[in-house]
């Protein structure tokens, strides 16, 4: 109000000073001053409704601004589900084509174990995983992953992952427990969809039948240096496959080192190692799905002592460190089995020397931001001795020591980061049967945001 | 003796940090550069991405893990900019100091209010976040908000030195309120200038300068356009014409090029933030070269 009325009298001062007044134009003075006040009276009232408009607008804008932060707090669901895990789907289908029976398939020199074989021809349903995630307390979270598939017309489920791991414990430690993918390679620590190739590298079919799960508990620490130095172990109860048998303590246990960097802004690398231990109790061999039909009696069984060892190196490069762009994967892994005891089928028995080794290569070339395009190559062999062969024979092992080779080439379609269509072909030549496989398959991703793992 | 060796080196990381600077591990380049305005010597600061880089598509990769090992304090975006790969490294870094909730977590986006908060969250419309458009330096005005709060928790994490951080805050207050009107000043001509842009991370740059949008490239976010949506867009320009069509460095500029090739329109590639070109190495400089770059592309 103060500044209205100085305006009002510096207007007036102002038509005084400008206008000179003699004495006789009192009435002229008086009607100037009725006319100043109206014109005072018009500019007070000009103003309010200008002060009104401002104000109406600044309440208006406080609206816009609490509707704005409810929207915001609207984002967290009301009620009991607040607390939900974060949970993520994963459907994947395939189409298979093979120039061979898939029934008959063999990798020479090694017993491919659990579901290590060929997926079914023509059209058939992959895993469904489903994944559940939260913290549990300020102590720890959890995570498991279900997964479903079919196997001869039946739906299997399976809890391929559950854990819990500790949470911030602090100075690089992190303890996990439960049901985890081993660390013992680089690849089987993914889930095999977020894999390159729509199958598994040969020697992680041969050795492991896909992937290697550990029952049991994991340490790791990150050192505190500037590059990326990890190291850790795990004990497990030794139950799967290469080991076998129940064990009342520590039934397989492997220790872990990683380390890692940057060069430039451009490319990164990890380095893997890793060693395995366990003395299985009656592993058996060739009483995988593809042997299933034709063994009909007693399988081999293997005793001893079996070591693995790993080693995996990874390479990674994209223009400017861009991956959205254009990015290109360089990916080995080498894995060296040792087997030392003995097989026995029935009353039969023999001393056994089995040593599998082999690995893989790829290259993966993201040329655009929705296609990508990959090549693999896989190269096994072995050296197989046992006091009495026709165990070997018995058991599926081929001793010859020839040299299993697959040569895959695929392509992806990424519309989004939700979804892939991938074409695959394989030369197979795992025996010395050439089968060439085509595959199609899709995999798809519902709910949480995926992790971005290196 | 691994025993030993092991609490030998926790020990030594534990005395070492006592005498060290406050490591910072921004997610941005942006973040770093506001960190380095606040904290200067005091502070060890990595900027986990470059301005040529797009901040969603990272990797967890074992550089980011072990310097988020290292860290003291995340300043980062938030409002899931950094889904894909910052919950990986708090994981995987298991450094206590970094988890969510502690002092050791600072997301700029918790310090002002998001717009572009999506009604329905459904996949098919993009690229959509949650909790709004997180694309929030390419106004001043937020980092000014984020710079105060920022400093706060400098303050908080490293109480020895808050007289130092208090003055930094003061000075950089000062120096960016200068700045900021001065910027008004330049970018008067620019109010109302009808733009088309690629991508939706400029909102809040629009907001600041009161730009005219007319269009966005990307109907979807992060989807590239159709043909039959793009051709939409160049009969909507024929009877509102705009003037330039904006793009982000860190993104290709097919669509802008398209644009460009259709219509004539003049494109402006902007930073988008810091060494996103040359001339943006600072928090100044980068509002200063994006003010630049619009008044030419303007006359």
């Amino acid at each position: 109000m103060k500044s209205k009325t100085t305006i009002a009298l510096m207007i007036t001062s102002a038509l005084f000073v400008s206008m000179p007044v003699t004495a006789n134009d009192v009435t002229d003075l008086n009607e100037l001053k009725i006319e100043l006040l109206k014109m005072r009276q018009d500019y007070e009232s000009r103003i309010d409704a200008l002060e009104n408009r401002l104000a109406n607008m600044e309440q208006e804008t406080v609206r816009v601004e609490t509707q704005v932060n409810s929207a915001k707090k609207k984002t967290v669901p009301a009620g009991s589900s607040r607390f939900n895990p974060a949970i993520s789907l994963v459907l994947n289908s395939q189409f298979s084509d093979y120039s061979r029976d898939p029934e008959g398939y063999q990798i020479s020199g090694f017993a491919i174990p659990g579901e290590g074989g060929l997926a079914r021809e023509g059209f058939s349903l992959g895993e469904s995983e489903l994944t559940f995630s939260a913290n549990i307390d300020q102590l720890l979270m959890a995570q498991t992953t279900i997964a479903l598939h079919d196997d001869e017309g039946e739906t299997e489920v399976e809890v391929e992952e559950a854990f819990i791991e500790t949470l911030g414990l602090g100075n690089g430690l992190i303890v996990r427990a439960g049901r985890f993918f081993s660390p013992i390679g680089y690849l089987n620590e993914k889930h095999i969809h977020a894999w390159n190739f729509a199958d598994a590298p040969l020697i992680y079919r041969g050795l492991f039948g896909n992937q290697l799960v550990t029952d049991g508990i994991k340490v790791s620490y990150l050192l505190p240096t500037d590059f990326y130095m990890e190291v850790g172990g795990t004990a497990g109860n030794g139950d799967q496959n290469p080991g076998s048998g129940q064990h009342n303590g520590i039934g397989d246990w492997l220790i872990y080192a990683k380390t890692g960097g940057d060069l430039g802004h451009n490319s990164s690398w990890q380095l893997g190692l890793s060693h395995w231990q366990s003395s299985p109790d009656d592993r058996e061999i060739g009483a995988g799905h593809s042997h299933g039909g034709e063994a009909g009696g007693e399988s081999v069984a293997f005793n001893g002592d079996t070591d693995i060892s790993n080693v995996s190196f990874v390479y990674k490069w994209a223009p400017n460190g861009n991956m959205r762009q254009e990015n290109i994967t360089f990916l080995t892994e080498y894995f060296y089995l040792n087997d030392d005891g003995e097989l026995s089928v029935e009353n039969e028995l023999a001393q056994y020397d089995g040593k599998q080794y082999g690995g893989f290569v790829e290259g993966i070339y993201q040329f655009s931001p929705h296609w990508r395009t990959g090549l693999r190559y896989d190269y096994l062999g072995s050296d197989l001795s046992a006091s009495d062969t026709e165990l070997l024979d018995d058991a599926g092992l081929d001793n010859s020591g020839f040299h299993p080779k697959r040569y895959g080439l695929m392509l992806e379609w990424l519309p989004s980061e939700f979804s892939r269509f991938r074409a695959q072909i394989n030369h197979d030549r795992a025996s010395s049967v050439h089968d060439t496989q085509v595959l199609f398959q899709y995999t798809v991703s519902l709910g949480a945001h995926g992790a971005h793992n290196f | 003796m691994m025993k030993k060796l092991f609490f030998i080196s926790l020990l030594l990381s534990y005395t070492v940090a006592s005498y060290a600077n406050l490591n910072i591990f921004a997610c941005e380049p942006e973040w770093a550069s506001l960190s380095e305005e606040l904290g200067g010597s005091k502070l060890t600061i990595y900027a986990a991405t470059t301005g040529l880089q797009d901040p969603h598509f990272i990797q967890a990769r074992p550089s980011l893990i072990a310097k988020a090992r290292q860290a003291d304090l995340l300043v980062c975006t938030g409002a899931e900019l950094e889904i894909g790969w910052l919950p990986l490294l708090q994981r995987k870094s298991a450094n206590a100091a970094i988890q969510n909730g502690a002092p050791g977590y600072f997301m700029a986006t918790d310090t002002v209010t998001l717009t572009g908060i999506p009604e329905q969250l459904d996949r098919s419309q993009g690229d959509i976040h949650a909790d709004g458009n997180p694309h929030i330096q390419t106004n001043p005005q937020h980092i000014l908000t984020v710079a105060k709060q920022l400093s706060l928790r400098l303050q908080q994490l490293d109480p020895s030195n808050q007289t130092f951080y208090q003055q930094r805050w003061l000075d950089f207050e000062q120096r960016w309120t200068q700045a900021m009107q001065r910027w008004q000043q330049q970018a008067a001509p620019l109010r109302g200038m009808p733009i088309v842009i690629q991508h939706n991370s400029w909102d809040y740059l629009i907001a600041w300068l009161a730009l005219d949008k007319i269009a966005t490239l990307e109907t979807k976010p992060g989807v590239p356009p159709s043909v039959s949506e793009l051709n939409t867009i160049v009969q909507r320009l024929k009877s509102t014409p705009a003037k330039v069509v904006i793009h982000a460095a860190y993104q290709p500029a097919r669509a802008s090029d398209w644009l460009v090739d259709k219509t004539g329109i003049v494109k402006v590639t902007l930073p988008f933030t810091i060494g996103g070109n040359a001339a943006a190495s600072n928090l100044f400089s980068l509002f200063d070269n994006t003010l630049a770059l619009l008044l030419e592309a303007q006359k």
